[in-house]
């Protein structure tokens, strides 16, 4: 419940952020934002009040967080920095051709 | 003008998204059939009392391999756009009470990381974050010390060597697994003590410490191509 509101609301600030800043580096931010915004969903999913599945000793009721959403999310995380690592890499190189990270800005992109 | 239509818009699908996400059933994602043979018998299969790490290093694998493979391929276009022929200008780094503070602190962190890398069948973390916290020890050589220092110390060769290094552990793991066990990536029992203990859960430590060369270097070489741009840049003006 609650956490459907919070990835509700963080979901929509980072789209609207994606929509409406000109500035590339906000743009990314805001991707970055919603990024985490599913993830953090996603790991809700997994929680059922539980312990978290990192066993201690071999236990005998084994009421523990579902471990599958976890190992898919570290997988996104991983790749969410490796994609953020090149679109900022693709901005360094905009500014040195275009000479501006404003969509306004842009040499050769606006007329 | 146009912002407040977007507004408006956003807030619409806000709602719409709200009230679909709302029935969907969150409680029964743990009663179906793949997490609860995970959790019922992970530790029996696997060694590892971290499921988490048992499910990415042992059930699957291979879909780590790819995750590996996506940063290479990330790590190799960003040097692909950002190279220059020039050596980068080294900056002159922080102040002396920084440089000494960080020289007393580097060993440590450098610890961190190896014990997270270890330790990822047993605790919280694992080669991805020990590989990050690897990465951080090259990033405060560049900015504490200057970037001729961390040239002169990981040289960018080094850095490719334990890179490709940490990709080819993770393959020959993968292949001895085809030798002496069932499949590609199967686990090994050759390391297979008491569970619990540190030398234990098969090739499970063997592919983190790989995984964590390979992010760890990876990031050190994403950060040394940026900031030999950004300080070329500089120079230029």
């Amino acid at each position: 419940m609650i956490y459907n509101i919070v990835f509700v609301i963080l979901f929509i600030l980072g789209l609207y952020t994606v929509l409406v800043k000109k500035s590339m580096i906000k743009m990314v931010i805001g991707l970055n934002i919603m990024e985490s915004a599913i993830f953090f969903w996603v790991i809700s999913l997994s929680n059922t009040g539980n312990l978290i599945p990192i066993l201690q000793t071999y236990m005998e009721e084994k009421a523990v967080n579902d471990p599958v959403p976890q190992a898919l999310i570290l997988t996104g995380i991983v790749i969410g920095a490796s994609t953020t690592a090149f679109l900022l890499t693709l901005i360094i190189e905009l500014k040195k051709l275009g000479g501006s990270i404003n969509l306004d800005h842009i040499k050769g992109l606006s007329e | 003008m146009r912002k407040f239509i977007v507004m408006f818009l956003l807030v619409f699908l806000g709602i719409f998204l709200y009230f679909n996400l709302s029935y969907l059933p969150a409680e029964k994602m743990i009663s179906n059939n793949v997490s609860q043979h995970y959790i019922n018998s992970g530790v029996k299969e696997t060694g590892s009392f971290n499921l988490v790490t048992a499910i990415l290093f042992d059930y699957r694998a291979f879909d780590s391999l790819g995750e590996s493979t996506i940063i290479f391929a990330a790590v190799s276009g960003i040097v692909l756009i950002l190279s220059r022929k020039t050596l980068p200008v080294s900056s002159h780094g922080l102040t002396f009470i920084v440089k000494r503070t960080l020289g007393l602190l580097t060993p440590f962190i450098f610890l961190f990381s190896i014990y997270l890398m270890t330790h990822g069948h047993l605790s919280p973390g694992g080669g991805f974050q020990g590989g990050v916290i690897l990465a951080t020890i090259s990033i405060i050589f560049c900015i504490v010390y200057g970037s001729e220092f961390d040239q002169k110390k990981f040289s960018p060769q080094t850095k490719t060597k334990l890179e490709t290094g940490g990709a080819l552990l993770f393959i020959l793991m993968g292949i001895l697994g085809v030798i002496f066990e069932n499949g590609f990536l199967d686990n090994l029992n050759l390391f297979n003590g008491e569970p619990g203990s540190l030398i234990s859960a098969g090739n499970i430590p063997v592919i983190n410490l790989g995984i964590g060369l390979k992010v760890g270097a990876g990031l050190a070489i994403i950060f040394y191509s940026m900031i030999q741009k950004t300080f070329g840049e500089e120079t230029d003006h």
